[in-house]
């Protein structure tokens, strides 16, 4: 095949095509902007000296500690798994049309190569194309960001730039992994013509196991993670390596129990519903949710573990601030008097922000994953319009599908991620300083003579303080995720109200 | 009794003309056929008289009510209420079984669940798919998925039941016994019935037959393609 | 024609009278143009001329001769051979519909070919239509179905090949002329 044949035949799709060839591009250079972010985080030169050393060039603690920079950089790749959910949605936009249309091509007699060649072209490129964005956006940034305050300190690490190798890796490598996932999906279309025509669906029901996933995350964080704590004295400390097995495993155990709970969730809230709701919306949602309960994982997969970290974030605060509180009032008990220790509660303020972005980009998703589902079934939609069902059912089915199984979905991600996050801050320890305050003026104080006899010992009792749950905070948290879910139905019936027109009664 | 009108309908999309002027009758129970070569606007001609489509010019009356001129909603409660449509295929919910498909619209108009099942059921089993009553539409054969369209058209026990090809994606015999069945049930309910399609054999089951060409009902009932003789087209 | 053998297959089934044999044919083939009384006696003698079938008793009951007859061994056998010959497929493409329109073309214009092929297919589409109507009526037995069936399959054939003649006519009255 000659390459204009190529370009021509990838060109050859619909609207909804270029809705996901755009996408595709956006979420690559959303990816890539995260990926630089976190390559220039860690770009930034190692100061000579001790391990406390900081980097005077900047204001922002997060950049000047050599401890905190790896957790920046870690939290920026973090950002990119719901960017990468985010990717896999638009991949599944318009995809049974799609690849119908390759099955065609096969029918026209092109090769498994051939067809294979036309998906991951299409991909490739417009994930190419995106990368390229991302890098402009990135370097345009720096440009602009680039302002050092009076002191001379920067508030970003505008002035690094990692290796020309590993902007290549991301710019490159991006467009390749995109283009690798689609010959992977695509097997099936290639493998025979027919693939498409015939689907077998998975009725199985869900079974609720991802449930021991959670307990499994739970259980470390909950159980093991004090028990080793506990071992007190240098011979009984647990090795470092445990501790981030620990934490790191039971993170993911729980995030992924969540997420693949999500499908049995969906299924059951889809038969609660089947069985106690009333009318035909909640029929035709709970129906819908039966047939393809694993759509709730795929859809919400990403803003739950968004969720999940939101309130692990929000549980660290509120320990974060009771120890703070605490400190401050023992260290009033010695006459010192500091103000609130911004500095955590700062880096906090960054991870919730994080999160935030993590919801907005996971609603990017799940707007996504709305709409395709609107749209693979237009058809069935326009049908029914034109029987006299009224859109308003139709809206409602469309909703209660998005809510029902989001509301308990969200809930869930929101006790697991504080659980997980109380279990892995712990309980804050009163007591831990104790000594010896003068309580005279400063001038007895300063006589070895006077000073003995105004001198009193402090020792605050030892007790261990659970921090309070942070109900405000959740709440944000769900009713965020629940809003950013909302706004994605309402997105939904605009494409309904526009993709049910009764033309579509003509398409096959 | 003419109980459904379209007067001098004319609708285009875009530049195309699909209808230019018609003008046709509906009898209370009578069977119509619309028919005439593929792309002579018997399907557009349907989805005006239906109220899914309104008009360009021209209007429909319902009753003696125009109802091009009503709001969508009011056409939609008119099409739930009075109407059935069956389209040539893909009309069911896939997740819905057979039994909710049919019950679908008296659920809609109000009726409990279980005496809407029960009156799903009985219609399952007129036209002989009482087997399939708990079956999602993937599972069954398209014969059996048109019966359950059918069944779903007619279990409002509509005054006009618009039918679309109903028969174009089946075999001959599954077409004739769909038809059949829809032919008899129609008639003991006094169900008007337009029926578009371009195959002699299946307009053949109407009381008559109107033949559209290029958007206007061809007097000559011929409905060819091509020129006569003197140049008409 | 078939009449001979429908008789003998009617007769397979047990002796019969000519009168019954006849209201059995009228019965099992609804549809199709009623026998005559005349037509069966006839046969049936022929039949019995040829070994086929047998005079199987007679009764006489104040009123005419009433014959009873039996198929014959050779009876069978022949029925047997007929009900295993495939029928040959339109071995001739002859048909009056067909010759009409050809012989308007030679004698007239289009114009008078064009009208006849009209006004059939107007005749073809009423009769389909009442055969059709015969069919969904709510008394129709399988029996009348299965006999409109052979009728309006044919009837749909020769409306098709109305319906494209009509749009050839010209042509080929172009290549008879020529």
């Amino acid at each position: 095949m000659r390459p204009g044949t190529l370009a021509r035949l990838t060109l050859a799709g619909t609207r909804t095509d270029t809705a996901r060839v755009a996408l595709t591009a956006l979420s690559a250079a959303l990816a890539t902007l995260a990926g630089l972010a976190a390559l220039t985080v860690l770009a930034i030169p190692e100061v000579p000296g001790d391990e406390w050393a900081q980097a005077e060039q900047y204001s922002n603690s997060l950049l000047r500690g050599p401890g905190l920079r790896g957790g920046t950089a870690f939290a920026l790749l973090l950002l990119t798994v719901p960017v990468l959910a985010l990717a896999g949605q638009c991949a599944r936009l318009g995809a049974p049309a799609r690849d119908r249309r390759l099955a065609a091509f096969r029918l026209a007699g092109a090769t498994p190569g051939q067809v294979t060649g036309i998906a991951v072209l299409e991909t490739g490129v417009a994930a190419l194309l995106g990368a390229l964005v991302g890098l402009a956006v990135h370097l345009g940034g720096r440009e602009l960001l680039d302002r050092p305050d009076a002191n001379g300190r920067l508030a970003l690490p505008t002035d690094v730039l990692p290796s020309t190798g590993a902007l290549a890796a991301v710019v490159l490598g991006l467009p390749v992994l995109a283009a690798a996932a689609t010959a992977l999906l695509l097997r099936r279309v290639t493998t025979t013509p027919f693939g498409v025509v015939r689907r077998v669906r998975r009725e199985q029901a869900p079974r609720p196991w991802p449930g021991l996933l959670i307990g499994a995350g739970l259980a470390a964080g909950l159980l093991a993670l004090p028990m080793l704590r506990a071992g007190d004295g240098p011979d009984l400390a647990p090795p470092g390596w445990l501790l981030v097995l620990l934490v790191v495993g039971g993170v993911l155990a729980a995030t992924l129990g969540v997420v693949l709970g999500a499908g049995w969730i969906s299924f059951t809230s889809g038969r609660l519903l089947h069985r106690f709701g009333r009318g035909p919306a909640a029929l035709l949602a709970a129906r819908r949710l039966m047939a393809d309960p694993w759509a709730g994982s795929r859809t919400f997969g990403a803003l739950l573990a968004a969720v999940l970290f939101g309130a692990g974030a929000a549980a660290q605060r509120s320990a974060l601030a009771l120890s703070d509180r605490v400190q401050r009032e023992e260290h009033r008990l010695f006459g010192v008097t500091d103000g609130a220790n911004p500095f955590y509660l700062r880096t906090m303020d960054l991870v919730d922000l994080a999160v935030a972005v993590a919801v907005a980009i996971a609603a990017g998703g799940v707007l996504v994953a709305v709409v395709e589902g609107i749209v693979a079934r237009r058809r069935a939609y326009a049908a029914l319009l034109a029987t006299g069902v009224p859109r308003g059912t139709l809206n409602g089915s469309i909703a209660w599908q998005a809510l029902v199984p989001a509301v308990p979905a969200i809930l869930v991600a929101l006790t697991v991620g504080l659980l997980l996050g109380r279990g892995y801050a712990g309980r804050v320890q009163t007591g831990s300083i104790s000594g010896t305050v003068c309580d005279a003026g400063p001038e007895l104080c300063a006589d070895p003579a006077t000073r003995g006899r105004y001198l009193r010992t402090v020792e605050p009792v030892q007790r261990q303080l659970t921090p309070d749950v942070p109900l405000e905070q959740l709440a944000l948290i769900g009713a965020g995720a629940l809003a950013a879910v909302l706004v994605t139905v309402g997105v939904g019936l605009l494409f309904l109200r526009v993709s049910t027109a009764v033309e579509e009664l003509r398409t096959t | 009794m003419t109980q459904l009108q379209a007067r001098g309908v004319v609708k285009a999309y875009g530049p195309t003309p699909a209808l230019r002027g018609i003008t046709l009758d509906v009898a209370e129970g009578e069977i119509v056929a619309v028919s005439g070569p593929s792309g002579c606007g018997k399907s557009t001609l349907l989805h005006c008289l239906a109220g899914i489509l309104r008009p360009d010019a021209g209007e429909v009356l319902w009753r003696g009510h125009r109802i091009d001129t009503w709001s969508e909603a009011a056409r939609s409660r008119l099409r739930r209420t009075e109407f059935g449509v069956l389209f040539q295929f893909g009309q069911l919910v896939a997740e819905l079984t057979a039994a909710e498909n049919v019950a679908l619209p008296l659920l809609l108009a109000g009726t409990g669940r279980r005496e809407a099942r029960t009156a799903a059921l009985t219609w399952l089993e007129r036209f002989g798919v009482a087997e399939v009553a708990d079956v999602r539409p993937g599972q069954m054969s398209g014969g059996q998925q048109q019966r359950c369209a059918t069944a779903r058209a007619l279990v409002t026990e509509p005054r006009v039941l618009f039918a679309d090809e109903p028969t174009g994606a089946l075999d001959t015999l599954a077409g004739e016994q769909v038809l059949t069945q829809l032919v008899r049930l129609a008639r003991e309910q006094e169900t008007a019935v337009v029926l578009v399609t371009h195959e002699p054999r299946i307009a053949a089951y109407a009381d008559r037959e109107v033949v559209l060409r290029d958007g206007m009902v061809d007097h000559t009932g011929l409905g060819l393609d091509a020129p006569l003789a003197g140049g008409r087209r | 024609m078939s009449t001979p053998h429908v008789l003998l297959g009617l007769l397979a089934g047990g002796t019969k009278h000519g009168y019954e044999l006849k209201r059995a044919h009228d019965e099992r083939l609804p549809r199709a143009r009623p026998l005559a009384f005349g037509q069966v006696y006839a046969t049936l003698g022929r039949l019995q001329r040829d070994g086929l079938v047998t005079a199987a008793g007679q009764e006489r009951e104040g009123g005419p001769d009433r014959t009873a007859y039996a198929l014959t061994g050779a009876g069978h056998a022949a029925l047997d051979r007929w009900l295993a010959e495939v029928e040959p497929p339109m071995p001739y493409v002859a048909s009056t519909l067909f010759a009409k329109v050809l012989v308007a073309l030679m004698v007239a214009d289009v114009d008078r070919a064009r009208s006849y092929l009209i006004a059939q297919r107007h005749a073809h589409t009423d009769r389909l239509r009442e055969l059709t109507g015969i069919k969904t009526s709510a008394t129709a037995s399988l029996d009348d179905v299965v006999a409109v069936d052979f009728a309006i399959a044919h009837l749909d054939a020769d409306l098709r090949w109305l319906h494209t003649t009509l749009e050839r006519v010209a042509d080929w009255h172009r290549e008879v002329h020529s």
